[in-house]
């Protein structure tokens, strides 16, 4: 298959040759549709992971991995009360749900609030490498007017001084890392609701493998995946973007960027993108966001990172709404403790605490159109 | 007859067919009258008649036999329909299914124009009121005194023995639905005016009609029209098709024309790789069929445009999963239809781009330069192209490591066995046009990571691409003719033949005289003579008093008499 978006360059090559007289323009009046004509490339985004180095041995966690709620509440408990919990051990699935959470003093969720018990500190990440970016400029994690100070990683590919002390915070929490049935979870609650869809299209684009200058903005659809039989998203796919009863779309924060050998890489700005998953519906705003994404020859797809900001109560907040924390193998109390400490942008002025946490997320997205209802609009003219 | 004598003839039908043209001679010329015919249902019809009858409620599922694509109409295969004794139970079943929703509680009130005197028993009144009115919509002609007499006693004897009325109903409302007189549209004729010959029943006129207008039974009213002998003028009949082509079931009908004419009945049967081409599920291939009718429809009726522009149009219709095929943003992302039309510097204009079309004339898993071709030709131009041979070699055609990478390449190795080559060189050159369109019609342009060269003719006509196909389409002679021929044969049942030649000449000019509106042909044949001509059939009838045997349709039409 090839797609429009590798055709549109074919097809521009072939007018421009026609247009000195030569045949390849015949090759394919071809179909550069309306998305061509008007420059504008979209992706949607399916999967949205914390961007995560996990080796095989947990070298990166030498100190462990760590304990998590169901545990603690479990330990917590005398050999009675566990023998009473399981009828004497008959009952070996236990539901622990409506209850492992709720180990505060006054029988308090922890996980709605964290700060009523202290448990051991959460174990994080120690190793050397990282996927990520340096957000910060330095290459040693010193405190600028912008961030706090903090541990540095090198990049898989030997970039010095990258920043993403979100996985340095989860990178130890089994819930939480590759495979967990946190990110799993959320991914797919949201490639099946219909909800946090996550639009970016690329307008301005004169050529969509290399261009200079084109312009990524970020949307919400208010339209489901469409799946194949497989279960994965159909490209080329059009999602309405979400607007209010005047017409403007939500988000809508624009970057500029630029396309090379496929690749596009935004400059950096605030972004506020949605998101859903776990029960939890946001709409983070992450600073200095900045995109790097490659698209698939074919156009039909892309995989990418996103580096920034993220702010840290918000993450907070998104892990104590979840459920299913008993078998989540997290641990909400101590994530929040370590979230302060990891902390390393946008200090608060007056208490020179940091309130967003440096991050990386790994993207999958597939082609789209992204239907804006200025594109409603001229159809229905059209119709006329 | 001497060649001078050839040659005034020649020149006076000339003239009498310019002075028709210029409307100041005779109308059309004459043909020769065929024997009166019987045409089996189609389901499309069936279904059609269910909904005009008892409401759009009723869950009608009727599949029956498949009818023989024959002339390429399937409405000329209708003639020569059976049904098999699976077919009759299926026919049976649904007419019991579609009697006992009639019947039911919930549609009784609705659908049955009178209230029984009592629930649990007989009614003769009320179920021959009942059979009167449905039993002429049924059997599009009044029921005979005897037909009607033993409607109303079967119904009778099964109200009294289940005490409940609506059994009674119910049954023969059943045992209607499974009579030739329902299945058949039968040709049934009456002794003409001079007493030589025969000609259709006002009735069997209003069928022809109703069928290709409208593609159902005969209205009501258009009964009552038929009954009052209104079909007996030429004038008479000129203003009921005013009447019925003004109408939006228009649609209906000419949308069974095309769906039969491009023999979109493929689509029922049309089987497509998940793993190739995910995109392309039942629901996009049923919207592919629709587009193409939309896009017809719209085009020839809504519009009333040169037919032969179907070709080249850039109009269309489009769905999210349709619009996912054609990588092209759509306002409406769900099944919803919307009005598309694609660029100016779109490589898609006309039918032959439609993912329909190419998905319908493709292997499951690949595109085909042949069938591609082979469609065009037999269904689009009216050509013939023969079967290939029994013993042929693929071979070189389907090796996967093969070094020929694109269809053009694996064709040309393919065609060089002699008995190929002829029938490969009138389609090929017309599919290879296509190739920028996978096996579900969505644009590429190369295969196997070669580019791929479009160019090709038709019929001495060079073009480059698709879009060049499309306009050789547009302009060839064979295109407008070959929808007349179809139409023609699509009305009557009977194709287009020696004995029409002259017609379908006639018809012919008078469609170029029209800008090849098919409103004004639709017209045309509607409003003919020769639309509802019909005559004894001669040798059927001395060789059924020879043989005592069937196989006349004088003699189908006796027996469901």
């Amino acid at each position: 298959m090839t797609n429009s978006h590798s055709r549109l360059t074919k097809f521009r090559f072939g007018t421009v040759v026609s247009a000195v007289g030569f045949a390849l323009a015949a090759a394919w009046g071809a179909s550069a549709p309306a998305q061509a004509a008007d420059g504008r490339y979209a992706f949607v985004i399916r999967d949205f992971y914390i961007a995560q180095y996990n080796s095989m041995f947990l070298d990166e966690c030498p100190s462990g991995i760590s304990m998590a709620n169901d545990e603690i509440w479990w330990r917590a408990m005398s050999k009675e009360d566990r023998a009473k919990k399981t009828d004497n051990g008959l009952i070996t699935v236990l539901d622990r749900n409506p209850v492992a959470m709720r180990r505060g003093p006054k029988g308090e969720d922890v996980c709605l609030n964290p700060e009523v018990v202290t448990d051991p500190p959460l174990k994080i990440i120690e190793g050397k490498y990282s996927y990520g970016a340096n957000l910060d400029g330095t290459t040693d994690g010193r405190a600028t007017p912008k961030t706090c100070a903090h541990h540095k990683f090198t990049g898989l590919d030997g970039t010095p001084g990258v920043d993403n002390q979100l996985y340095r915070l989860v990178g130890c929490t089994y819930g939480w890392r590759k495979g967990g049935l946190i990110e799993l979870n959320a991914n797919e609650m949201r490639g099946t609701s219909g909800l946090g869809m996550a639009l970016i299209e690329i307008s301005n684009v004169q050529d969509p493998r290399n261009d200079d200058d084109v312009t990524v903005t970020f949307y919400r659809s208010v339209d489901q995946f469409a799946m194949d039989g497989q279960g994965q998203p159909l490209p080329f796919t059009s999602y309405r973007v979400e607007a209010d009863e005047k017409g403007k779309p939500s988000y809508g924060d624009t970057l500029k960027g630029k396309i090379k050998n496929g690749v596009l890489t935004t400059e950096r700005g605030d972004v506020s993108i949605p998101f859903y998953g776990n029960y939890n519906f946001m709409h983070p705003v992450i600073k200095d966001f900045g995109l790097q994404l490659t698209i698939a020859e074919d156009g039909a797809s892309a995989k990418g990172m996103i580096t920034g900001y993220y702010n840290v109560e918000e993450f907070t907040y998104y892990v104590g709404g979840m459920a299913g924390h008993a078998s989540a193998a997290d641990n909400c109390p101590s994530l929040w403790a370590m979230s302060k400490k990891l902390a390393d942008g946008y200090p608060d002025p007056k208490t020179g605490e940091c309130s967003m946490i440096s991050s990386a997320f790994d993207i999958q997205a597939y082609a789209a159109y992204a239907v804006l209802p200025k594109d409603q609009k001229l159809a229905k003219t059209a119709k006329k | 007859m001497s060649l001078l004598r050839t040659l005034r003839v020649t020149v006076n039908a000339s003239a009498l067919a310019m002075l028709a043209l210029t409307g100041c001679g005779p109308t059309e010329p004459k043909v020769a009258s065929a024997p009166p015919d019987m045409r089996r249902l189609t389901d499309e019809q069936y279904h059609n008649i269910v909904t005009d009858l008892f409401g759009p409620d009723l869950e009608v599922a009727v599949r029956s036999d498949p009818l023989t694509r024959t002339d390429g109409l399937l409405a000329v295969g209708a003639r020569t329909a059976q049904i098999s004794p699976s077919g009759f139970e299926h026919y049976y079943a649904m007419g019991k299914a579609i009697a006992a929703q009639v019947a039911s509680p919930a549609h009784r009130a609705d659908l049955i124009p009178c209230t029984p005197k009592s629930e649990t028993a007989a009614d003769d009144a009320c179920a021959t009121q009942f059979f009167t009115h449905t039993g002429r919509l049924l059997y599009r002609r009044p029921l005979t005194d005897s037909e009607l007499k033993a409607m109303v006693s079967a119904a009778h004897e099964m109200a009294e023995a289940s005490k409940d009325f609506y059994r009674g109903i119910s049954l023969g409302l059943g045992d209607m639905m499974v009579t030739p007189k329902f299945l058949f549209i039968v040709d049934e004729t009456q002794p003409s005016k001079d007493g030589k010959d025969i000609e259709l029943t006002p009735y069997a006129k209003a069928s022809r009609l109703s069928f290709l207008l409208w593609n159902t039974t005969p209205s009501d009213e258009l009964l009552d029209v038929a009954a009052k002998g209104e079909f007996n003028t030429s004038s008479g009949i000129e203003k009921h098709v005013e009447r019925m082509m003004a109408s939006p079931r228009l649609h209906t009908g000419v949308r069974a024309f095309f769906a039969d004419f491009f023999a979109l009945d493929k689509f029922e049967t049309l089987e497509k790789d998940s793993i190739i081409y995910k995109a392309y599920t039942t629901v996009v291939g049923k919207d592919a069929e629709e587009q193409i009718l939309r896009t017809v429809a719209d085009h020839v009726l809504t519009r009333n445009l040169d037919y032969r522009d179907i070709f080249t149009t850039k109009r269309t219709f489009m769905t999210g999963g349709l619009a996912r095929l054609y990588h092209v943003r759509v306002e409406r992302p769900d099944g919803a239809w919307v009005p598309y039309e694609f660029s100016d510097e779109d490589g898609r204009a006309g039918i032959l781009t439609q993912v329909g079309f190419n998905a319908m004339a493709s292997h499951p898993g690949r595109s085909s330069p042949t069938l591609r071709g082979k469609a065009i030709r037999e269904a689009m131009l009216c050509q013939h192209v023969p079967d290939p041979p029994g013993d042929v070699d693929f071979t070189s055609f389907e090796d996967p490591n093969s070094p020929n990478k694109t269809a053009r390449q694996r064709l040309a190795a393919h065609a060089v066995q002699p008995a190929c080559a002829g029938c490969h060189k009138i389609t090929d050159p017309i599919g290879l046009a296509l190739e920028n369109f996978d096996g579900v019609g969505q644009a590429r342009m190369s295969e196997n990571g070669e580019k791929i060269d479009a160019t090709g003719d038709l019929d001495g006509i060079a073009y480059s691409d698709a879009l060049g196909l499309g306009k050789a389409m547009r302009n060839h002679p064979a295109t407008p003719t070959c929808v007349v021929r179809r139409l023609w044969a699509y009305a009557t049942g009977r194709p287009a033949d020696n004995s029409t030649t002259a017609y379908i000449n006639y018809l012919d000019q008078r469609f170029a005289k029209d800008g090849y509106r098919l409103p004004e042909l639709l017209k045309q044949i509607a409003t003919s003579d020769a639309f509802y001509a019909v005559a004894k059939p001669a040798a059927a009838t001395a060789m059924l008093q020879t043989e005592g045997g069937r196989g006349s349709s004088t003699t189908s039409q006796e027996a469901v008499r």
